[in-house]
Parts: structure tokens; C-alpha cells; sequence
């Protein structure tokens, strides 16, 4: 870790604070009893001290980020779209519903952050009806943008209250359009940051606005050569306390996205190893594989139950191979890599300070054997200094 | 009208491709052209998220029977595809067949219009045609 300006990096996650300056990096496990701020100040009150505030760069993914719900049309353009555009905004979706079978639909319970609603290109008219509004009225959330055919915007304002409309991110060629909803995401995170208690007295020490981790780790992607020996393609799996996040090389996917961006985002929202750590047991225990895979590890699945230092390596492992499987032609989703084509595979966050590359390697030779039967083994690199952060952090203060 | 084309399946036919492009601009029709390689499922989304009245099918390889199959479950799914004209042009078995067998085979797939090694000006005629005619029958109704 190297930083060429004596500046102080903060990254506050679900479980740790990674503090970092010219000199170190240090991490601390965080007191869940305590306010955030109070938390940082008490741990590294000292080093903090020493920064004016123009000095101090911090990023969060411990407010849990926003919770967006999209609706669209297909899944082919408008769903894909949204989607695509709101996890590079460092947004977790709860649900995607295709318009056309709306009513088939739960509605959600929990308060929604922002729902999005998009489909059509701009010379196509009378898309949306009344069971578009029938089904928001049920739902409650607390922001609402509108990103399709500009023929449905004055419709969509008469018929939703505060309803925001940005240029359709559909083009007349079917391509995507993402700059106008990125920003607009960024902004409404910002504003959520801004508006938790938690977080916002953290501007106390800096005068740099506060990003979202993920959007820090995939702006230091373009730049990782200078720090690592990674041969292109590669994917980055960012195993926390909390999420799962997956930035990807585009020359992973085959799809209709062409967008100046040469990595994507995807995260898992209930796949970490703390706060997460009983959605994550649930997904493996749903997973077929897992049993072998656990004899392969040569433990039982008594593991779950266990609070030990064994445990937490086994769910790291676990959580590995559940990510792998997720993002592969195995299970179909949103997106599907072509895992075959991967040559390194870098891991950073709380997953580097509890696994050794060897556990890793063992876990993506597994995965390759037993789901995509081949002896592809794609090299393995830690971030074991969080150097990838401090990339990302440095490089978008450059930027501004 | 809007007109979605694009070669279906592992098909990387582009010269015909862009061809049928540039033969239905000429002819006043307003194009999506989602190229080569594209699954069943983009055709019917581009036409949801445009709006388009007519699909047109390309297939060089002889991939659009196995394709082809798929069409009638795949559009049923769709709510809004009903008045969707669907054509399909092109070398559409894998080998030699007759249009006798070919045609009335595609038309069961789910296809109002099949044009097997017919010329591409003659096919996009059929369907000025077919387009007139459907316009006729409507205001007959």
C-alpha cells in the first residue's frame, strides 16, 4: 500500500473500519453498540486528529446502500438496463417486475428507497395503464424516477405524485443510455448518506463528499495493473460481513450493453459472513453441491452451528464457491460470465484476512471441476492490504 | 412502420443482415436491427420496447428450425405481440428441402409470411403486400 499525498482513507463497512494513511493500514471490528462516528473516533481518534479535513477521503457500504425496485417492460433491454446502470450506482435490488405480468406480483412490505420504471423507446406511446398505478399505490417507497419512452413521462407525472422523469435510457437504437439515472442514484445516495444519522456526522472530519465502497473499488479497476499482476479478463469478488459484491471484466459477457465502462458490478445482497451469515448458510444449504463440497473440506455440516475461527474459513470458502455457482451458465440469472474465459480471480475485502490463497485456490478448483467440468484454474490474488480501495480511493480524488 | 430484423441463433450471416437493412429503409420502413447472433427472446423484447408492427427473421445456416419451434410457446408469453406480423426469409433447413414441405412447416411455427431461398426484393414484396392486405381486412371489420 503506497499513497503518493499524506492523505487519511476511510472505509466504513458492515463489520470492520479500514483506516489508511501514507505509512499503514490498519482495521478495526466495529462495536455494533455504539454510533458510527463515536465507534471511529474512539479507535483511531488519534490518527484522525492528524488530518486536516480537505485531507480526509472516506467511503461506506454500512448503511446498507438503497433499496431499488425496477420495473420494466422486457428483460432483454428496459429490465437489463436499469438493472446494470443501478448496481454500477452501488444500488441493491430487491426485485425486478416485468410490466406485463404486474399483477401477478407481490408487493413488497418493506419501505423502498427508490423505485424505477422504465420501458419503451421514445416513439412508442401507451405502454404503461392503470395497473401500473394500482400496483404502486400499494407499494411504499420514498423516491420514484422515470426513465422510459418520453411519450409516458406527462402520463406518468399525472398519475404519480413527486414522480421524477430523466431522459429515457433506452436510444432509438436500442442501446443503452446511462449517465442521466447513474447520476441521478449517485446523487440519491449521497442524499441518503447525508440524511442517517450514523453516517452524516462523519462529515464532522472530512470536507470530501462520502461514496458508496463499491463505487471506490470499480473506479480502481482500470488502474489495478499498477498494483497487481492480474491478466485481463478478471473478476473481483468483494466477500464482506454483510454483501457480496462482483465487479467483471465486460469481455466476460455476452450481451446488448455497450457502454464506455470496462468493468460492471454485480452484488449478493445476503451473502456475507456476519450479518449475512444465516442467508448465506440457507443459500448453501440449498445448494446441491454444497454437501460434497463440505467432505471435500472435510467437515460436517455441524460447521453451521459453530463460532469458531474453522467456521468463518469454511462460510468464506462456502461463500466463494456460492458466487462462483451464481454467476455461472449453472444457475440463470440477470447475468451469466463466461467463467471459462477467466484468468485471475482477485479477492478482496473481509474474505483476505481469514483465507490463504491455497484455501482459495482449492475451492476454484473445486468449483471448476464439479460445475463446469474442467481443469481451468484461473489464477488467484489477494488484496490482502486492501490495496485496491486505496487505489480507488486515491484515484477518484485525483479526479475531482 | 417499424420493422425488427436480425438473424436468429448462432448465425453470424452479416452481409444479408445488412442487406435486408438497407432493402426495408429504402422501402420507408423504420428499422431495428439487432444483428447476428440474437436469441428468440430480443426479437419479441425489441418488438414489446418499440412497439413494432412486423418481425422479420433472417437465418442463412439453416439454424431457424431449431428456432423456429420455440416461436409459438415464446409469443405466447407476450401480451402485446398479438397483431404482430411475423415473417421469416432466408435458407431455412440444413441441406436441400422443398418450399412445398418448408413453408407450410414455418407457417405452423407461428409464421404469417416464409420466404425459403426466395429473393430478397420478392420477399419484402410479399410483405407490402401482406401489410396492405391486413390494413384492408381491419378497415373491413
Amino acid at each position: 500500500m503506497s499513497q503518493n499525498k499524506d492523505k487519511l482513507l476511510i472505509d466504513v463497512g458492515s463489520t470492520y473500519f479500514k483506516v489508511s494513511t501514507s505509512e499503514h493500514i490498519e482495521q478495526h471490528f466495529r462495536d455494533f453498540n455504539k454510533d458510527i462516528f463515536d465507534d471511529l473516533k474512539y479507535k483511531c481518534g488519534e490518527i484522525i486528529s492528524r488530518y486536516a479535513k480537505a485531507d480526509v477521503n472516506i467511503c461506506s457500504s454500512a448503511n446498507g446502500g438503497l433499496s431499488a425496485l425496477i420495473i420494466g417492460v422486457t428483460h432483454t433491454f428496459s429490465l437489463k438496463f436499469a438493472t446494470n446502470i443501478a448496481f454500477n450506482s452501488g444500488i441493491n435490488i430487491i426485485d425486478t417486475i416485468l410490466y406485463q405480468n404486474i399483477e401477478e406480483y407481490s408487493v413488497p412490505s418493506d419501505l423502498v428507497d427508490v423505485v424505477i420504471v422504465v420501458g419503451g423507446i421514445d416513439s412508442h406511446s401507451n405502454i404503461f395503464s392503470d395497473s401500473l398505478y394500482n400496483y404502486l399505490a400499494q407499494l411504499n417507497y420514498s423516491n420514484l424516477v422515470f426513465v422510459g419512452s418520453e411519450q409516458e413521462a406527462s402520463s406518468i407525472k399525472d398519475n404519480i405524485e413527486h414522480a421524477v422523469v430523466l431522459p429515457n435510457i433506452i436510444d432509438d437504437r436500442l442501446h443503452i443510455v446511462e449517465e442521466h439515472l447513474k447520476e441521478y442514484l449517485t446523487n440519491l445516495y449521497q442524499q441518503d448518506i447525508e440524511g442517517k444519522e450514523d453516517i452524516k456526522n462523519l462529515y464532522d472530519i472530512t470536507s470530501n463528499q462520502i461514496y458508496s465502497t463499491p463505487y471506490i473499488v470499480n473506479k480502481a479497476l482500470p488502474l489495478i495493473d499498477a498494483r497487481f499482476s492480474i491478466v485481463n479478463p478478471f473478476i473481483l469478488l468483494d466477500i464482506g460481513g454483510a454483501t457480496t459484491d462482483i465487479h467483471y471484466s465486460k469481455d466476460l459477457v455476452d450481451d446488448n450493453i455497450v457502454t464506455e465502462n470496462e468493468y460492471d458490478r454485480l452484488v449478493f445482497k445476503k451473502l456475507g459472513v456476519y450479518k449475512s451469515k444465516q442467508s448465506l448458510i440457507f443459500a448453501a444449504k440449498n445448494n446441491e453441491f454444497v454437501y460434497e463440497l463440505l467432505t471435500h473440506l472435510k467437515v460436517t455440516e455441524n460447521i453451521f452451528d459453530e463460532q469458531s475461527e474453522k467456521a468463518t474459513k469454511v462460510l468464506m470458502q462456502l461463500a466463494v464457491f456460492l458466487v462462483l455457482c451464481k454467476m455461472s451458465h449453472y444457475k440463470k440469472s440477470y447475468i451469466n460470465l463466461k467463467l471459462l474465459a477467466v484468468n485471475s480471480i482477485v479477492l478482496t475485502g473481509g474474505v483476505t484476512k481469514v483465507l490463504a490463497v491455497e484455501d482459495i485456490e482449492y475451492i476454484i478448483s473445486f468449483f471448476y471441476k464439479k460445475i463446469l467440468t474442467s481443469d481451468h484454474n484461473p489464477v488467484v490474488v489477494l488484496d490482502s492490504n486492501y490495496d485496491i480501495w486505496t487505489l480507488g480511493a486515491q484515484g477518484n480524488e485525483l479526479c475531482q | 412502420m417499424k420493422v425488427i430484423t436480425g438473424v436468429v441463433g448462432n448465425d453470424i450471416h452479416v452481409v444479408a443482415n445488412r442487406l435486408i437493412d438497407l432493402s426495408l429503409r429504402a422501402r420507408g420502413f423504420e428499422v431495428f436491427n439487432l444483428g447476428v447472433n440474437t436469441y428468440l427472446e430480443e426479437f419479441f423484447d425489441a418488438a414489446v420496447e418499440t412497439g413494432a408492427e412486423v418481425l422479420l427473421i433472417s437465418s442463412l445456416n439453416g439454424e431457424a428450425e431449431g428456432w423456429g419451434r420455440e416461436v409459438k410457446a415464446l409469443k405466447a408469453k407476450y401480451k402485446t405481440l398479438d397483431d404482430l406480423i411475423m415473417m421469416i426469409g432466408g435458407n431455412l433447413v440444413v441441406g436441400s428441402g422443398n418450399a412445398e414441405d418448408i413453408v407450410p412447416r414455418y407457417k405452423n411455427y407461428g409464421f404469417d409470411l416464409v420466404c425459403h431461398q426466395v429473393d430478397l426484393n420478392t420477399g419484402l414484396d410479399l410483405l407490402e403486400v401482406f401489410i396492405e392486405d391486413k390494413k384492408l381486412q381491419k378497415s373491413n371489420k
